[in-house]
């Protein structure tokens, strides 16, 4: 195993996409977030009516223990970056041809999958420190007076974690499948950004209760909005409570989803010629 | 004798098309088994197949007589079809992970493969600024890392240059004199009728012939004679007998005997007593090229 560890940080460490990915990450996830604590203090710091109404109804939602969540949430939306980069990392394999050279250099075909699952766990430990590192930052920015606080709701580390990993496996079994970088992309975004979301909106209109099972709504709906999305609307905070109570269901659902996508990757693997 | 790589009634289709039909062949340690057919014959399918990257339809293969666990191929050099290397590393990062997933070879052995095959001075540009020739002789040089027992090569000198392509003939010289087992496939007769001491023959995936060089080419003796008054001559020869044909060409006499009958002696001196002086005779292996197309022609 940590073998298989030392030969993929090879092949990532001088790969150009890889450092890429992490610099535009590092400015994505504090940018995003930094915009949203940018709208709430333009709202919060207005001193007529209005200004304190907000206040009251967001709290801080960049304080601690808040900052975990909303941060977690916002981050998520970047999830495509990362992905990239996992489709890059397989497909790259096949146009290089050496995911039959490392066969033949004498790995079985079980270490390559696994090597392949080590890639995608190095990238979502590294967007999860990346995550980690801007609520922290946010936390102690947003409001110092609760800083001790920072133990609470500390289970969205590795929610964010496991949502990242598992929507990072789905974009691997699309390169994996699919071989060519190109189009393994077009789908992958092409699903991720319009058809998804269309068939949400279309399903939830029709009051066909079933959205949370689609491929990435199953770890989407494990970070829900911030609690503060509870404070708008007269069904707002019965929606949000209901939505947290099905968290656990679909943290069972998507350790499902992701081991099933792995489990077929070893199977199919151990099947395929290499061609 | 030990034997190195077996193969049992291995066949393989790829839908209608079948690439290998109930192949079976042993590979004894120290040769240099020559592995040879047309294009499309299976030559590749069959290698693909003992190094894992083809599932076989049915049929079983072993290397040193323990099976075809990963384990096994790690000590084999290989290089099939394509030299596969990652593109945006340079040659020593590429040699730095077939080394971690081969287990053969150090950062001194990766200096040292460099050098054989004259990639010293570019051992840290990138892969994908190499030429043709050179990406190839990195593959080869990735074969050679720690100084493997077994050597798989399946066209070694594809995309070399002249100067390229005799080099490494020589250099597989020196490592089967070494007595490290070479299995080769080529399409360039000549290269491997200098340098095997086994052949197997497949043509559209049928095994035809498979054993040692001299077994698969001497099925009958050739003498080839010649002398001033070549009518003269034939007569002297066939009074003689014991031939089984007579074939003239380019003014030199083909004689054909069946196997271990041609008496040179004999032939030389029947034809003194007969005042024929001979200008030429000798006993003519038949050419690895003139078996092949007898072989493959349909």
């Amino acid at each position: 195993m940590l073998s298989l560890l030392k030969i993929e940080w090879l092949k990532i460490k001088k790969y150009p996409a890889f450092w890429w990915m992490l610099g535009i990450v590092l400015l994505t996830y504090p940018g995003i977030n930094g915009i949203f604590i940018n709208v709430y203090q333009q709202f919060t710091t207005r001193k007529d009516a209005a200004g304190s109404f907000a206040k009251m109804v967001l709290g801080n939602p960049f304080a601690f223990p808040e900052t975990w969540h909303t941060v977690a949430y916002f981050s998520s939306f970047f999830v495509l970056l990362p992905a990239i980069l996992v489709i890059m990392l397989i497909t790259n394999e096949y146009s290089y041809r050496t995911h039959r050279q490392n066969i033949i250099d004498g790995w079985s075909r079980t270490d390559f999958i696994t090597g392949k699952l080590i890639d995608v766990l190095i990238i979502s430990i590294v967007v999860t420190i990346v995550y980690i590192a801007t609520a922290i930052g946010y936390g102690i920015y947003a409001d110092t007076d609760n800083l001790n606080r920072w133990t609470e709701q500390l289970h969205y580390i590795p929610l964010y974690f496991l949502q990242t990993f598992a929507q990072l496996s789905i974009a691997y079994l699309l390169g994996y499948l699919v071989k060519k970088a190109f189009i393994a992309l077009g789908i992958f975004l092409f699903y991720y950004l319009i058809v998804e979301n269309i068939l949400v909106a279309y399903l939830k209109y029709k009051k066909i209760p079933i959205t949370r099972f689609l491929p990435f709504e199953i770890s989407d709906n494990m970070l829900v909005a911030p609690a503060f999305a509870g404070n708008f609307g007269k069904d707002a905070k019965s929606g949000y409570e209901a939505a947290l109570a099905l968290v656990p269901q679909q943290v069972a659902l998507t350790l499902v989803l992701t081991a099933l996508i792995w489990f077929c990757c070893y199977k199919l693997h151990n099947k395929r010629n290499l061609s | 004798m030990e034997i190195i790589l077996s193969l049992d009634e291995i066949s393989k289709s790829y839908g209608p098309i079948k690439a290998l039909k109930e192949v079976s062949m042993q590979i004894p340690r120290g040769s240099v088994f020559g592995i040879l057919g047309p294009n499309g014959s299976g030559k590749t399918t069959l290698m693909s197949i003992v190094l894992d990257v083809l599932k076989a339809n049915s049929g079983t293969y072993s290397w040193f007589g323990k099976g075809n666990h990963p384990t096994e191929r790690k000590k084999i050099g290989s290089l099939l079809e394509t030299p596969n290397f990652y593109h945006y590393l340079s040659a020593v990062d590429n040699l730095n992970i077939t080394s971690a997933i081969s287990g053969r070879g150090n950062p001194e052995d990766i200096n040292r493969v460099l050098e054989v095959v004259k990639l010293t001075e570019r051992k840290n540009s990138r892969f994908s600024a190499y030429s043709l020739g050179m990406k190839q002789r990195l593959a080869i040089a990735a074969a050679l890392l720690g100084n493997p027992q077994v050597l798989l090569l399946d066209e070694p000198t594809n995309g070399l240059d002249p100067v390229g392509i005799m080099e490494i003939r020589d250099l597989i010289k020196s490592l089967a004199q070494k007595g490290i087992t070479i299995i080769i496939a080529s399409h360039l007769l000549d290269e491997v009728e200098k340098i095997c001491t086994h052949v197997a023959i497949l043509k559209k995936g049928n095994l035809l012939t498979s054993g040692h060089v001299d077994e698969v080419l001497a099925n009958e003796d050739i003498v080839e004679l010649a002398a001033a008054d070549m009518e003269q001559l034939k007569k002297c020869i066939a009074e003689m007998g014991g031939y089984s044909s007579i074939k003239e060409e380019h003014q030199r006499l083909q004689v054909h005997y069946p196997l271990g009958t041609a008496n040179m002696e004999a032939i030389n001196s029947h034809c003194f007593r007969n005042g024929i002086t001979l200008q030429l005779l000798f006993n003519k292996k038949k050419s690895l090229e003139s078996k092949f197309f007898e072989l493959t022609n349909d």
